[in-house]
Formats: C-alpha cells, structure tokens, sequence
C-alpha cells in the first residue's frame, strides 16, 4: 500500500512552492485577471528560485522532481492563481519530448542554456483545424539534405508569444496519418517563425496563449527528435507525464474555492446564524470536500504509478477528467454560497470558475480522457 | 569570521493555536513548526555577513526537542548555512530561557565563534533573555534589537543601530560578541528549490543531552514554569463596510470611529 504521509522533503518543496504562491502570485492575480498581464517578474523569480522546469533531469539544469512532488507543487501555485502556473507548467510540457525523446547529444546541447536561465517554451501540437484528432495534423515538414522545411499553423499555444523554443510536431506526409509526424525543436530565432498575438481568453488570463506560424522555416536534421514518425507516441509519452499535474493544477483551483468558501460560510449570517450552519450550505461544503479529496488522491495515484515505472494512461486520465470536472463543481458551489457577491469580480471565486473550465478542454479534452478511460477499463473485460 | 547564528522552532503564523488540556502552554498536537520571524532575520544577518566578509562560516545552532529542531537547521542550511548543530533537548524535558541559554553557551564553548547572532527573542515564547544569557554565560558583550550590523574589516570591529526611544542609536564592537536581531529588516531570502533538496542530506552534528547535563551539573534543569497559558477570547462584533470606493470606506471609517466607537470626538 502507498503511504499518505508526505516526507519532509516533500513537505519542505510544498511549503517553499505555498510561500512562492501567496507571496509573489496571489497578490497579483486579481489584477493579472482584470488586465489579462502576463506578470513576467513572477514567472522569473520562478525561475530564480527553482520552480520551473521541474522535470528536466538535474543532469540537463532542471530541478529532476517526479510526478508527486510536481503535483505537490503544483497544486499549492495553481491554489494562488492557475493561470500564473498554466505557464510555469508549459515549460514542463514543451521540454518532456526533448527529455523523452531527445538524443544525449541533443539533451546536452539543448537543456541546460534553456533552463540556466530564464527561458519560456512552447509545445506545438494544435492546429486551426483540430486538436483532439492530432494525428491528422497538417503542418508540413519537407526534407532536403540535412534540413527540414517547415510550413503550417499552429493555435492556442501557451507561451507562444514569449516563447524561446518551441517544440512543434509536423508530419512528413499527411497521408501516413499519426505514422508520419515528426518532432523537431525549433528556436524563436529561426527566420520564419510568426508568433501571433495573445488571444483575449475568458480564464487562466494571466497565461499568454496564442499562434504560430512557420514560413519556410529551416529546421536541421540535428534538431529532429527521434526518427521521422516518432513524433506522435512522443507526443502521447509526453501528454501521459504532464496529464497528471494538470489533475493537481484543477486541484488547487478547487482548493481555492473550498477555502474561500467554508470562511466566508462562517462568517455570513442568514436568519440569524452563520450560513454555515444551514444544512443546505453544510452539504454543499461536504460535497465540495469531497471532490476535492477525490481529486488529490486520483491524482498522487497517477503520479506515484508513473513514478514506480508505470505508463499510468489510465491513472493520470482518471485523474486529470475528474479533477476538472470536480473544479468545475466546487467552483460553481463556491459562486453559489457567496450569493451575489459570488457573482461580483471584486470577490475571488468567480475567476476560479473561469480558470477551471480550461482544465476540460486542454492537455487532452475531457471527452478524449473517457474515450481513453474507457478503451483501458474495457480492455480488462474483452 | 565564524558566525554562529542561534534558531528554534516556532508556530507557523498560520497555525490555528490552542491551550492543552492542564491549560498551561501550547497544545503542540497538529503545530506546523517552521523556521520564524526574528530568528529568519538572524539567518539573513549571519548570510550577509558571509557574503560581506571572504572566507566567513556560518553555523546555524538549535536547543530543542527532535524532529522540528532538526527542520528548522535544515531550513538554515536550505537558506545558506555551511553547518548546524543539533543541542538535543528531550521531549519531556521541562525548559525555560536560561537553562536555553546554559545549553547553547556550553555548545559555543566547544566552538569557534567571532559572533553569535540571535533574534531579539523567539517567535514563539517572546522572553527576549537567551541572547543576554548566552552573552552573560559566555563572558562576551551582547546587544539586543540590534538592526543594521556590519563588519567594518578596516577597525576589525563591529558596527550596529538600534531603535532607541526617540531615535537610532548607533554602536560598534570588536569581536567576539552576541547580538540579538530586530525582526525583519533585512528582507530574508526565500531559500531555492535545490538547496532544499540538499539540505535533506546535509549532516547536523548532535549534541546529545547526557553530555550537556553531564556538563551543566546542578544547572541541568529549569528553574522557572509557565503557570497558566490563555489565549485571548474571540473577538466579537466585528463590522463590515459596504463600499464602492477607498475614500468612501474611509469616510464611513472615520464615521464609525468618532459616533459609535467614540474614539476620538
Ligand atoms: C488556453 C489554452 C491553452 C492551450 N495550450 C496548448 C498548448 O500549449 N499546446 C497545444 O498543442 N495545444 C494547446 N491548447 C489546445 C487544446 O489542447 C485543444 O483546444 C484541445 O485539445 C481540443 O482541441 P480543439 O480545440 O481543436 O477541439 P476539437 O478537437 O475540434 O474538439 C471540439 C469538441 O469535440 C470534442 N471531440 C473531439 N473529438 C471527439 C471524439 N472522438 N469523441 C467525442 N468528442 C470529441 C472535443 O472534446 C471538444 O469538446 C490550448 C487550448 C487552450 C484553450
């Protein structure tokens, strides 16, 4: 059986990420909200202290975490603000294909002057024309000699207009389907890489997100990550390690909502008592406590299978959809138990419903999750 | 310079506080125990001295009961310490500032130190005497609410300002003195990700009890308890202000104050 109990390590990386969240990221959330800012002197101070690139290897200048203490992390930087931590996670997303696919030459080269300073980075998957179905892709990469050219768009990139690398997958040939997309990192210097501007969103408005585009951009061969029709099970290796903090990431919203809501609940007062003690209010907590447990448990499952060696699809997609969706829930309560306020921007928690709803749709919507829920649950049954 | 910078456990702000069940201290069941307040000011102190001063040493020193003096040491070292000793004390072990004090001096005496640095006081227990002890038990000057210090190499002394009623004094010393901090100052450093993860493996030297009592003979206890432990009583009446601007929150503020608080007319 696994243990519950965090270790003092663990315990001390989660007070340091609690710290860094109500120190450098709370105070400005509310107004990264408003203005949709992307807060740059949060996202280096990040960097400074060591809360990015969590999962590169200390070998390459990451911080060389597993699954558990990134979703330790995780979810008390995602408590203070999501959307601040959408990009420090996008960082993880867009390096995993290099640590997971990536040669050793290519590790040494690429890694640690990315992560010895700071640096952002994109990971390029969704086109115009479809996310979910990623294998029919229509960016093109056409070789000649040593190089690759590259031509295609790509939509709703977090950090793609502050980016300095990005990790983009392409296919040789559209006809071959998911068999013919290839991986190649490509860095903001290259000439023909358009980043587009930042999309007015309706959460997480402290994240940047946004398209790129590549015109004839000349990629090395010695840029290609594994071998051409390798990019798509890189992809998915990747989405398997990165699905599980995004469980955390929604964790730490609900989190949030259930705080604010269990003390504004004391504090109210309706025909005469706290509305804390209406029965009404106590089931809405209780249920409200319960997701959120559920999720953090699903998701330090997933995270400790994957770190005992396992793939964890199925873990980290259980946890991922339910963390989401339970987000979505407890957010919706919270509105609800501060009445009208709930519904005034001047008051948290309708934010924190915003921001959650984006944990359903990306890394894998939560329709794609059941489909791959299901696939593995019915495979004990055939 | 060998700097010894003395830290204890204290609550975390956060931590929900209660009396024990005999009413006469904290009921530490559930404490979140962390490195606090003055003492972080300390750390900070003893880390820009060592920053300031080439080829510096900075010892981070806990008396106090296993395993959160342990964590607040590894907490120092996470920041920038280059050691830590532990000066066990056992949990049943009934202690007050002076046997504190008695413990730590006799830790110090078996090492090299230009400067002990401290807070003014604990976190926690806000007595303010185990810097004066340490000094007095030490036979070395000792200063207290001491902010500012610097070591000016040139004189080969050091220099220091404290708050004094109506206005900042100024001082200086030679080594080797003690020196209890005023709070927060200095802005403390946030320690990084991957120092925590080094401190993890970081040794502390221990400092068992048997030999420390061996060594404080009939001064091995405390000679002072707390009586009784209160907390305040919850504070009633609180009064929310509607408003849709700052100035007319304070408007309504100054309302309340002067007609129903009455606090000024
Ligand atoms: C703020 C934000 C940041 C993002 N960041 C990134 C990023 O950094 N990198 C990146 O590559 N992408 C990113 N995305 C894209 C995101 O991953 C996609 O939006 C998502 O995968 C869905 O793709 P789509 O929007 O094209 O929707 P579609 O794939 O067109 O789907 C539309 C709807 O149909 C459903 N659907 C699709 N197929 C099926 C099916 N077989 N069965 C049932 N239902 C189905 C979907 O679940 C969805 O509800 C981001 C998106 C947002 C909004």
């Amino acid at each position: 059986m696994p243990e519950f109990t965090l270790t003092e390590e663990q315990t001390s990386l989660r007070d340091l990420a609690r710290k860094f969240a109500r120190t450098e990221m709370l105070p400005r959330a509310a107004e990264c909200d408003r203005t949709g800012r992307f807060p740059e002197e949060v996202y280096r101070k990040a960097h400074e202290i060591g809360l990015m690139n969590l999962n590169v290897p200390t070998a390459y200048g990451g911080a060389g975490l597993g699954l558990v203490e990134q979703c330790l992390i995780t979810e008390e930087l995602a408590r203070a603000c999501s959307g601040m931590t959408t990009t420090i996670s996008a960082n993880n997303l867009a390096l995993e294909p290099i640590v997971l696919g990536g040669s050793e030459e290519q590790k040494q080269r690429i890694l640690p002057p990315f992560c010895g300073r700071y640096n952002l980075a994109s990971f390029c998957l969704t086109e115009p024309s479809g996310g979910s179905d990623a294998g029919a892709l229509r960016t093109r990469a056409r070789r000649s000699g040593d190089e690759y050219t590259l031509n295609g768009e790509k939509c709703f990139i977090t950090n793609a207009p502050h980016a300095d690398l990005y990790t983009v997958f392409a296919t040789i040939d559209p006809e071959l389907r998911h068999k013919g997309i290839t991986a190649f990192v490509v860095p903001r210097t290259a000439v023909g890489v358009v980043a587009g501007k930042d999309e007015e969103k309706m959460g997480q408005r402290a994240s940047s997100t946004g398209t790129v585009r590549f015109e004839d951009v000349r990629v090395p061969v010695a840029d290609r990550l594994g071998q051409e029709g390798d990019g798509f099970s890189i992809a998915m290796r990747t989405l398997d390690q990165t699905r599980t903090p995004i469980g955390a990431l929604a964790t730490g919203i609900a989190q949030a909502a259930l705080d604010y809501a269990s003390d504004y609940a004391l504090k109210r007062h309706a025909f005469g008592k706290a509305i804390a003690e209406h029965q009404a209010i106590q089931i809405k907590l209780a249920n409200m406590a319960q997701d959120v447990a559920a999720s953090r448990l699903l998701t330090w499952q997933a995270a400790w299978t994957i770190d005992h060696g396992q793939r964890g699809t199925l873990e980290s997609s259980l946890a991922k959809c339910f963390a989401s969706d339970a987000a979505m829930r407890v957010t919706d309560e919270a509105i609800q138990i501060f009445g009208g306020y709930g519904y005034m921007r001047e008051y948290p928690v309708e934010k924190l419903l915003r921001d959650a709803k984006l944990t359903q749709i990306y890394e894998g919507s939560n329709e794609i999750q059941r489909i791959v829920i299901a696939r593995e649950h019915l495979r004990a049954y055939a | 310079m060998e700097i010894a910078v003395l830290v204890k456990s204290a609550p975390d702000a956060e931590t929900r506080l209660r009396a024990n069940a005999a009413g006469t201290g904290l009921d530490t069941d559930g404490v979140k125990w962390v490195l606090a307040g003055y003492d972080e000011s300390a750390v900070e102190q003893a880390l820009l001295l060592k920053e300031s001063v080439p080829g510096s040493r900075v010892r981070a020193l806990a008396f106090g009961p296993s395993p959160r003096s342990e964590e607040v040491l590894r907490a120092a070292i996470a920041l920038g310490c280059d050691a830590a000793t532990w000066v066990e004390q056992p949990s049943d072990l009934a202690v007050d500032p002076i046997l504190a004090a008695r413990a730590l001096a006799h830790a110090l005496s078996t090492l090299p130190s230009d400067l002990v640095l401290a807070g003014k006081q604990s976190g926690d227990d806000e007595q303010g005497l185990v810097a004066a002890a340490v000094g007095e038990l030490l036979g070395r000057p000792s200063f207290s609410g001491v902010t500012d210090l610097r070591f000016d190499a040139a004189a080969g002394r050091f220099t220091f300002s404290r708050a004094v009623e109506g206005g900042t004094e100024t001082g200086a010393a030679p080594p080797p003195v003690v020196i209890g901090l005023q709070q927060a100052w200095n802005d403390p450093r946030t320690a990084k990700l991957p120092n925590i993860l080094k401190s993890r493996k970081a040794p502390i030297d221990r400092l068992a009890w048997a030999g420390v009592a061996a060594a404080l003979g009939e001064h091995a206890a405390a000679r002072s308890t707390a009586a009784r432990f209160r907390l305040p009583p919850p504070r009633t009446g609180a009064k929310m202000i509607s408003y849709k601007t700052p100035e007319e929150a304070a408007k309504e503020l100054v309302r309340l104050l002067r007609e129903e608080a009455k606090v000024f007319p």
